[in-house]
């Protein structure tokens, strides 16, 4: 299995993508979508799988025209590319009908990092946009529940899971100075 | 609102009880459920009750998060097996399989088949104690409780076999990216294996007479809590929930994992949506479970190794998949539990991030049941959703 797939891709411009989907249920179902979304690149990964790449300013209308195919949104994952500076947004759905799980890729600039809710078309996405807007700090627009979610309201606005958040700082902060189980000066930690 | 005193003796049965009322008005109060209580099981609901019905629910969840996600960015590979499982708490095979069919694909391996059906058993395993563990609860929510503490003492049973498979009771750190970590004891641990199915099989008739077919679990259940099908998709309802909405959906028979495209069973489907038929789905799933179980026993170990032959394996804390990304789900018994890793290529993940199914159930989806419902519903609601805290706060 060939794991630099995706880089390939992203190589090749979006006119070629279309020609080499397979004829396959997934390749037939990408080609239907990319018909009438011409924005998105698409691809087939493998059986039971399917990537899209979408701009974020049209991300709600694309996962709109895919959720007829795409009956649940399973969960929005996010990744923090901290030196490329951008998050990437993956929504993970899953067709019932077809049996299809498909990787809708999204990416945004860090700072101010801003995207249109899609709990309009999935209501369960307020929960996962909840999520992502207490650990990444991403603001979703229309979603009337973001605010401290999971964490407690002292750890709002720390974004623990961006790349750039200092774990040993906020130990020591919260519990004091003489925090000592861990050692500084020890490089060589064996996990 | 004005703030309206709340009568003395509402008070003093509100300390009694250790709850905690808040008057909003003359007739509505807002009551905290959880997370002393033993249904919600370490997260906490904030009702809005008119009286004996809840007009507004708001799901307060966050006791059990405990940072998984971010400490498994700071671990290499094979060390955050022994993290990531505790997000599933009943079902902790779930968590280890998903994340090492993940990185399993990330890196290409063709997992050997020996470890493939040792995989297996040791998910169907799960999920009979999984099953166990739900009657236990359920059974002690709508009062019956001889029907859970009889679970308990069957799902006892795979706990000891899981003991000698694999060292642990509860968590196992078993299942590997690559293969499993032991081999199997021998035949003696198959044959028991074989004896707790056989035993459990005959169990279920009175499982039947106790539970299922009690007028009691019928009057507390039935038409409590309906969701219909759009409802479940749009709010990405899966597992035993979905299916007691009419939807087929198992990703044993629709993503198949594993030996379950040679394995033959059925999916059942109920169409009502109620709590009866959430209830009665998880009773004909235990059954073909079982089943399964009996048919990977016939099927057999296949011989060769367990893990797979990688000269990369040698230097374990220091193994390096290639870049890359998967998404890998299996069926547990609280529905479709994902997993999504991104490899950087370095010897740590870069990302490790987990679906578990209580995210849909547990907040949305229980937010909407709720309203309207009686207060001795919640946990009746609950429990027939199968909800389960660590997935929603990891």
């Amino acid at each position: 299995m060939d794991m630099n797939e995706k880089e390939k891709i992203e190589a090749q411009p979006a006119g070629e993508v279309k020609s080499e989907l397979p004829d396959t249920k997934e390749g037939r179902l990408v080609k239907d979508l990319l018909e009438r979304a011409p924005y998105a690149e698409g691809s087939v990964r493998r059986e039971r799988r399917v990537e899209f790449k979408v701009p974020p300013e049209r991300i709600h209308e694309f996962l709109e025209l895919a959720s007829e195919k795409f009956e649940m949104l399973m969960q929005i994952s996010t990744v923090d590319w901290i030196k490329e500076g951008e998050f990437e947004l993956v929504y993970q759905l899953w067709s019932v009908s077809e049996s299809v799980h498909a990787f809708v890729r999204t990416r945004v600039p860090r700072e101010n990092a801003k995207l249109p809710t899609v709990m309009d078309i999935w209501p369960v996405a307020e929960t996962y946009e909840r999520e992502a807007h207490e650990f990444f700090g991403i603001i979703f627009e229309g979603n009337p529940r973001l605010g401290p979610f999971i964490l407690e309201p002292r750890e709002y606005e720390k974004h623990p899971l961006r790349k750039d958040f200092n774990t040993l700082g906020h130990v020591k902060a919260l519990y004091g100075e003489d925090f000592d189980r861990y050692d500084e000066s020890k490089t060589n930690y064996v996990i | 609102m004005a703030n309206v005193e709340v009568p003395r003796e509402l008070k003093a049965e509100a300390k009694q009880h250790d709850m905690y009322l808040h008057p909003i008005d003359k007739d509505t109060y807002e009551l905290f459920f959880g997370p002393q209580h033993m249904a919600t099981e370490n997260f906490s609901i904030i009702l809005k009750m008119d009286g004996n019905r809840i007009e507004k629910a708001i799901v307060n969840p966050g006791f059990l998060h405990r940072g998984f996600e971010k400490l498994a960015e700071h671990r290499p590979y094979f060390t955050n097996i022994a993290l990531i499982l505790r997000i599933c708490v009943p079902e902790s095979d779930v968590p280890e399989n998903i994340y090492s069919m993940a990185v399993d694909e990330i890196v290409g391996w063709e997992v050997p088949d020996r470890a493939i059906w040792i995989r297996n058993v040791v998910l169907e395993m799960a999920r009979v104690a999984g099953w166990m563990f739900w009657i236990m609860g359920f059974g002690n929510e709508i009062g019956l409780y001889t029907a859970g503490q009889w679970a308990a003492a069957y799902r006892e049973r795979f706990m000891r076999l899981y003991e000698e498979l694999t060292g642990g009771r509860v968590y196992h750190i078993y299942t590997v990216p690559g293969g499993v970590r032991r081999d199997i004891p021998g035949d003696r641990w198959l044959r028991q294996l074989r004896d707790t199915v056989e035993y459990i099989k005959g169990k279920l008739k009175d499982f039947d007479e106790i539970l299922f077919d009690n007028y009691i679990t019928f009057e507390r259940t039935e038409g409590v809590g309906v969701m219909d099908k759009r409802f479940a998709l749009k709010h990405a309802v899966t597992g035993p929930n979905l299916r007691a909405v009419g939807v087929p959906y198992d990703v044993r028979k629709d993503d198949p994992y594993y030996l379950y495209d040679q394995l033959d069973f059925e999916v059942p489907v109920l169409k009502e949506g109620d709590s009866l038929a959430r209830t009665l789905v998880r009773r004909y799933e235990l059954e073909q479970d079982l089943y399964i179980l009996e048919q990977l026993l016939d099927m057999g170990p296949p011989s060769g190794p367990y893990m797979v032959q990688d000269a990369r394996l040698k230097a374990l804390p220091r193994f390096k998949p290639p870049k890359g990304d998967a998404y890998a789900h299996v069926e547990s018994t609280k529905g479709d539990f994902g997993a999504y890793i991104v490899s950087d290529g370095s010897h740590k993940p870069y990302r490790a991030h987990f679906r578990g199914p209580s995210q849909s159930h547990g907040v949305t989806v229980l937010e909407e049941l709720l309203k309207g419902a009686r207060i001795a519903d919640v946990p009746v609601i609950l429990k027939t959703l199968d909800n389960c805290p660590p997935d929603i706060d990891r």
